[in-house]
């Protein structure tokens, strides 16, 4: 008898990796960016070393954080218009377990793509952090994607595909260039700052570069992540409800 | 006897439209249920309601005493919907391991193997690339992946070529003769009529007959009286039309019929008054005319 939480989890494994499809466009275009803004366009930084490590960050951020919001959301919705989500809820399986293995194959996948994404700064830059940096910076990241999982499960309650891609695009690219993920916010003008220091993107990266600068993730970051988790599940939770009483 | 399902009048709108209206039944352990009737009579609303997919708008629906959306009604439950989807990038064989593993007392893996019909090599391919009639068989496995006491299929049969449906059909007779609870819908009048041993017969959401397909028939079909006469054809006609028990008489195909609410009433008048018939036949209408003759009787009141 295989527990359905660990079946689940494992099917669920199964399917990303057979569908490398999604792990690759998730891993294209950071690596591709962080190429460029490090070696091909001189960025003129004081700091190069500093810039290398802290722009890696920014674009590690930046894959988990799509991933999160786009593959989870599009194959959510993929799922509930072929109908597999009607057939799971005649069975007994809760739907806890059910998001559950989603959430943990995410979290498998964005593994992945930080341990690439960090081989490609070590190789492309020689990035060199220390043990305690890669790790904590690493598992920031995982620890991280959770509100930003949450929002994909909020797209993911959309009718379909296409709606759900699209808006899941804007949305990602959006938080990813007002968070100051593709280039940092001190460039920019002074009210897109204001906005960009409360968005959960920002925050993200905020972490990462904190714990690569030697320093630990603010308390502000930390509380705003938490904060922005709760309203997005409670409001992922509230949708679904919503429209399960139809 | 036990009551598998209940059904308490209930009704269950989409906004403005009423897809059911005051239904009641109730099935017994062990029965085959023919859920019958036209598109859009409120089958497949009323299998949702049954599953715990929609909540109904009225009334109470009761499965094994418990609300359908019961953990442990689904325990006990399987089904096969119409719309068949499989998880992607799953072989058949991971796909039925892993429903297996939701419900506490599964069938034998081998027996759900050999429920999907499929050979060696189809059980190791992919779910999402098996063909259309492939994907039902393994719908239908995966409705037995629970060892479930009661099972629902909607419109099971469509897209199902001759050999496949008398296959499937075979298999839900032997899941009946173990004791299990089966109810199906079809708008084909001859599953019904062969498979079932009750037809609920639906139309514009509304329960319009119950009974097994011997009592609907008798309800339903005006059963009717044909001869030869053996004199003269026209005087035989008049003294027909002058029994009480006729209530009508027409010629088809070189026979004299006649049509009657009582076919025995009509038998024992034309003897007793001694009329010349020969080669008397009673015709019994097939279930296919009464539902016919139902839903178009319904239209017609609608109208």
């Amino acid at each position: 008898m295989m527990n359905p939480m660990i079946a689940q989890c494992k099917a669920e494994l199964l399917r990303i990796i057979r569908n490398p499809y999604y792990v690759f466009w998730s891993l294209l275009m950071p690596i591709m960016f962080y190429f460029i803004f490090t070696r091909v366009v001189n960025t003129g930084t004081d700091d190069t070393k500093q810039w290398q490590a802290h722009y890696l960050m920014s674009m590690a951020a930046f894959s988990v954080m799509g991933s999160a919001i786009m593959t989870l959301g599009v194959r959510l919705v993929q799922e509930q218009t072929q109908g597999w989500n009607t057939f799971i809820r005649i069975t007994p399986l809760p739907s806890s377990v059910y998001f559950f293995g989603k959430m943990f194959g995410q979290s498998i996948m964005h593994l992945f793509s930080v341990l690439c994404i960090f081989a490609a700064g070590y190789l492309i830059n020689g990035v060199s952090l220390t043990a305690a940096q890669w790790l904590l910076s690493g598992l920031w990241l995982l620890a991280g994607s959770l509100p930003f999982l949450a929002l994909g499960t909020i797209i993911g309650s959309m009718k379909r595909v296409d709606t759900a891609s699209g808006v899941s695009n804007v949305l990602y690219m959006g938080l990813a260039v007002a968070g100051g993920m593709w280039m940092p916010l001190e460039i920019m003008p002074k009210l897109m700052q204001k906005i960009g220091h409360w968005l959960p993107s920002y925050n993200y990266g905020d972490g990462a570069w904190a714990i690569v600068a030697g320093d630990s993730p603010s308390w502000k970051a930390v509380l705003l992540l938490l904060g922005y988790l709760a309203v997005f599940m409670l409001l992922s939770v509230y949708i679904r409800r919503k429209q399960e009483a139809v | 006897m036990e009551h598998v399902i209940e059904m308490n009048n209930v009704s269950r709108s989409f906004q403005e439209k009423q897809a059911v209206k005051q239904v009641s039944f109730t099935i017994s352990r062990g029965s085959i249920t023919a859920v019958l009737g036209p598109n859009g009579a409120g089958k497949t609303t009323t299998l949702a309601m049954l599953l715990g997919l929609l909540e109904p708008s009225e009334g109470s629906v009761k499965v094994f005493g418990l609300k359908p959306a019961d953990v442990r009604v689904k325990q006990r439950t399987g089904a096969m919907l119409q719309e068949v989807s499989v998880m992607d990038r799953l072989k058949v064989r991971e796909l039925l391991a892993l429903i297996r593993s939701y419900y506490p007392q599964p069938m034998e893996m081998e027996v759900l193997l050999q429920a999907t019909g499929l050979g060696e090599a189809d059980l190791n391919r992919y779910a999402e690339k098996l063909s259309g009639g492939q994907k039902r068989s393994l719908s239908f496995a995966l409705a037995l992946a629970g060892n479930p006491d009661l099972l629902f299929f909607d419109e099971p049969t469509v897209g199902l070529d001759t050999t496949a449906r008398r296959l499937f059909w075979e298999r839900v007779r032997g899941l009946a003769d173990q004791g299990k609870t089966i109810l199906f819908s079809t708008h084909y009048l001859q599953e019904a009529e062969d498979i079932a041993d009750r037809i609920l017969l639906f139309n514009r959401g509304v329960l319009a007959a119950d009974g097994s397909p011997d009592e609907i028939k008798a309800r339903l079909v005006k059963k009717s009286l044909s001869f030869l006469a053996s004199g003269d054809p026209a005087l035989l006609r008049n003294q027909l039309l002058e029994l009480p028990a006729v209530e009508g008489c027409y010629e088809k195909d070189g026979r004299l019929h006649v049509s009657t609410g009582n076919t025995d009433e009509a038998l024992r008048a034309i003897f007793v008054n001694g009329l010349a018939v020969q080669d008397v036949r009673i015709d019994q209408g097939k279930l296919d005319e009464a539902f016919e003759q139902l839903t178009l009787n319904q239209e017609e009141a609608a109208v």
